[in-house]
């Protein structure tokens, strides 16, 4: 087991290095420059702004300045943003918690309800519990998750007016959303308790990311149980006589959830990167809304950041997930 | 049994997820809370109130608050709670001093005769926000911070006719000119922000706190920069303007689009919204809580047409086989009914574009925008010798009238105003093809072969902005000595109008230090690229902001942003 997680962990550089040349490449296709934006500003004589790509090193040739980055991150410098001049690392860290926090607690949120229902529906397969679980699954899954994230905004931050204004759970006096349609906290005046504040800011975000992950895992976690429960060895345990719950939890359970530990190990990663929409509707400052911009404004370096960590965790978290089956099933070995 | 059970449980399920969605403590609407309360109208207070919180929210991001590195145009408007100049424009387009006593002029004694020595009296007791005083060293040291090389100061250019700024005492601040500098006034009033002495080392611009945390002598300091999320700015209670500011805080609120803007402005969250577009006009004019300013905004979208043959960048003399004609450049500018799109796509919230300097204190009144009118077109037109051809549009020696049009993609009041033109233009027999660019490949650089910059094109549709002092508007845009070639690639001429006329205006005007004899030369030199017609201006849009109604003290401006007056705003 050693050995093998000691290979697949020196196979990853390679795959790396090629990874960062083709989306170094890419990236700098894109006719985005970090001053673009500079272009039609008459304050800025085009002499000054022709002397500031010298200096920012942009008119250099693609190797050049690939092999500049390469430099920098073999000794461990992420580089600096091309638009706010701080160092890539701060960029990402100070985004990264703002990220999580929202992810996580809807990823979580998401698995526990997930999982208990995609088990009593392929237990109670075509009962009226599966057809409503599969119902409202194939609902989260169909719905565009912006355009939900837009409903929500207007159903509970523009038409519903929170009952509990000028309390002592909401100081701020009428009229106030019901739940605020964006940000993390509330700026302006009488803000609610710091907790209660940052709940009640919560509740819409993580909604719109929940339901759709809710309704991913219904799915495998259904679909998973449903292969599992025909196996011999199911109708073994039972026939042996052994009580439905420990069948299903003991035997079925562990087995059934290998496809959902994919999905998961594959989704964490995605974690990491925000949820771009989510960000943007609710005016979360998270990595998605820093990608996003990074990628309008050019700046290279901070994409480079993002996509190079990002890869290295979707690598990381699949030998993870590999590591993972063979717990889950001995029969799995990689020796 | 089972089916009535499982019903039970599925309703459940619902319920439960239902609240598992929402996990706050989910309160029981109460019929009394649920309806808003009707505010009654309070009786309008004697003068301005003390205290409360302002919240602006903005749909661009400041990456930093420097405007020496700055990008966005967001930054500049933040600065204007935090930082101050020299002088600024008021809202009747005129300079005022803020940290100067006066606007030095030949009178005054502030400058010379030759127009190279100009003398600013700094105002006495101004604070920076750490409590050091505000000196004329302050001057020195951002001329300073300007000047180092490789900092990534972007003002460099701008500031090098300016040879060294002297302080005989500390409230005298004297600027030497190498050469004259029509624009002097833009120095530190606009152009480059005016930094504290201990800011940090000049060569280490980039890497300041000053850049997050800015040291400033205006009426609000900051206190806390939350990236992507609000920047906190509170009173400073050192203010040198006795009773001012009025209010205690504000908040600068982020956002990622102007939709989310909109809707804060609209639930009262924000007080006021940075930037707001024509397109915003008719949700803004059914908020029944916000009130709308406007005023006519320097600059504005036109036509650019290319009098050259596209083709080789290198030459900049042949005539372009259609458009190098002043008959029918005029023809079309005669053509398009600028009317139709300001009240159809503009919402009626623009003027028809009539020339290049349109706001005070240069605004060329005396300069008539180009009527609407067909008959006359098309009489150019037939001066010009394209007769109609089988299918309307016109041809001459066998060529058809037919122009390549293109803007920026991606921008749907200028995709719209497009087929307006195109329908126009079809009307008096001239054909109008669209091609559309990203703006970033289509006004790009010389490197990346920008069409503008090779002269790769017939017709181009954008906005170009405008500056106070219009003698840079006016030199990079239509003196000959402006036109890109490979000699010459950061010139910004791209009409390629090459006038000895104009270019003897703009010269005599930039050689002038003051204001009406100037106005008068470059109001000349505008109306030569008027009758040229290689500008044709379409229409000239309005600085729209909406605000809270409870804001009070704004005024609107062309120039200045929404917190041009800071210290003057109040919240009833």
């Amino acid at each position: 087991m050693t050995r093998y997680i000691i290979r697949r962990l020196i196979q990853a550089i390679p795959v790396l290095f090629i990874i960062s040349v083709i989306v170094f490449s890419l990236i700098q296709i894109s006719p985005n420059n970090p001053l673009s934006a500079m272009q039609n500003n008459p304050n800025i004589t085009p002499e000054d702004l022709l002397r500031l790509e010298q200096e920012y090193g942009l008119n250099d040739p693609l190797p050049v300045k690939y092999s500049k980055w390469l430099g920098q991150i073999v000794q461990g410098n992420w580089g600096d943003s091309f638009v706010t001049h701080r160092p890539v690392l701060t960029e990402i860290g100070e985004r990264l918690p703002n990220t999580l926090y929202l992810s996580l607690i809807a990823f979580v949120l998401a698995l526990i309800i997930a999982i208990p229902f995609g088990l009593i529906s392929a237990v109670r397969q075509y009962s009226l519990f599966d057809h409503a679980v599969t119902t409202i699954a194939f609902m989260g899954q169909s719905i565009p998750i912006f355009w939900f994230g837009l409903i929500l905004i207007i159903v509970f931050s523009v038409n519903m007016q929170n009952p509990l204004a000028g309390t002592a759970l909401f100081p701020h006096p009428p009229p106030l959303p019901m739940f605020p349609g964006g940000g993390m906290t509330t700026l302006g005046e009488s803000p609610p308790d710091p907790l209660v504040d940052r709940v009640w800011h919560l509740v819409l975000p993580v909604s719109m990311l929940a339901v759709f992950q809710l309704a991913q895992h219904v799915r495998y976690m259904r679909a998973g149980m449903l292969d599992v429960l025909k196996m011999d060895y199911i109708r073994t345990a039972t026939a042996k006589g052994l009580r439905e719950r420990a069948v299903i939890l003991k035997h079925a359970f562990k087995n059934a959830a290998i496809p959902l530990v994919t999905i998961i190990a594959l989704e964490i990663p995605a974690l990491f990167n925000g949820a771009l929409f989510t960000e943007t509707i609710f005016s979360w400052p998270g990595m998605g809304r820093l990608f996003f911009n990074s990628a309008e404004r050019g700046d290279y370096t901070v994409l480079m950041g993002i996509l190079m960590i990002s890869a290295t965790l979707i690598i990381f978290f699949n030998l993870v997930a590999d590591i993972a089956y063979a717990f889950l099933d001995p029969r799995i070995r990689f020796d | 049994m089972s089916s009535r059970k499982w019903l039970v449980l599925s309703l459940l399920v619902l319920v439960v997820i239902g609240v598992a969605c929402q996990p706050a403590p989910t309160p029981v609407p109460t019929k009394a809370a649920a309806a808003p309360t009707a505010v009654p109208k309070p009786t309008e207070p004697a003068g301005p109130k003390k205290g409360g919180t302002l919240t602006m929210v903005a749909w661009q991001e400041p990456e930093h608050l420097n405007l020496e590195l700055g990008t966005q145009t967001v930054s500049s408007h933040v600065y204007e709670f935090f930082g101050e100049n020299l002088a600024q424009v008021n809202d009747k387009g005129q300079w005022i001093p803020e940290l100067a006593t006066e606007i030095p002029t030949t009178q005054n004694g502030g400058v010379s005769a030759d127009g190279k020595t100009i003398t600013y009296k700094l105002r006495k007791n101004v604070k920076w926000h750490d409590g050091s005083d505000f000196t004329c060293a302050d001057l020195q040291f951002t001329l300073q911070v300007i000047r180092t090389p490789n900092n990534g100061a972007l003002d460099t250019g701008i500031f090098a006719d300016l040879d060294q700024v002297e302080c005989p005492d500390p409230n005298t601040a004297v600027l030497k000119f190498k050469n004259f500098y029509a624009s002097w006034i833009r120095l530190f009033s606009g152009i480059g922000p005016i930094f504290p002495k201990n800011a940090g080392k000049p060569e280490d611009l980039k890497t300041w706190a000053y850049n997050r945390k800015p040291n400033g002598t205006g009426p609000f300091k900051v206190t806390e920069f939350v990236t992507g999320d609000h920047i906190t700015l509170e009173k400073n209670t050192a203010y040198w303007q006795p009773d001012r500011p009025y209010l205690d805080k504000v908040i600068v609120r982020i956002v990622p689009s102007s939709e989310v803007a909109m809707q804060l402005l609209k639930n009262g969250e924000a007080d006021i919204m940075w930037n707001n577009t024509e397109a915003d006009m008719p949700a803004l004019e059914k908020m029944t809580n916000v009130k709308l300013f406007d005023a006519p905004q320097a600059g504005g979208e036109r036509l650019i047409l290319n009098a050259v043959k596209p083709g080789d960048p290198a030459d900049n003399k042949t005539p372009h086989p259609i458009l190098g004609d002043v008959k029918v450049r005029q023809a079309i500018a005669f053509g398009i009914d600028k009317k139709t799109i300001i009240d159809k796509l503009l919402n009626g919230k623009g003027l028809p574009g009539s020339s290049e300097l349109n706001v005070d204190p240069y605004n060329c009144t005396d300069i008539k925008a180009y009527a609407f009118d067909q008959t006359k077109a098309k009489a150019l037109l037939d001066e010009a010798g394209w007769k109609a051809g089988s299918d309307g549009i016109r041809v001459k020696d066998g060529n058809r009238l037919r122009l390549k049009y293109q803007t920026t993609t991606g921008n749907k009041l200028r995709e719209d105003s497009q087929v307006l033109i195109v329908e126009n233009m079809k009307a008096i027999g001239v054909e109008f093809f669209i091609e559309n660019q990203p703006s970033s490949l289509l006004l790009g650089g010389w490197a990346a072969n920008s069409p503008r910059k090779k002269g790769n094109y017939d017709i181009l549709m954008y906005t170009t902005n405008a500056s106070i002092d219009p003698h840079a508007q006016m030199y990079t845009y239509f003196h000959s000595k402006s036109i890109p070639s490979p000699d010459n690639q950061g010139g910004i001429n791209y009409s390629r109008w090459n006038d000895p006329d104009t270019d003897k205006l703009i010269d005599q005007a930039g050689s002038l230090p003051d204001w009406p004899a100037r106005k008068d030369l470059y109001c000349k030199a505008a109306a030569r690229v008027v009758d040229g017609a290689t500008h044709i201006y379409l229409y000239q849009r309005f600085n729209l902001q909406g605000f809270n109604a409870r804001v009070q003290g704004w005024l609107a401006t062309p120039w200045g942003g929404p917190a041009w007056n800071a210290a003057d705003l109040w919240v009833k």
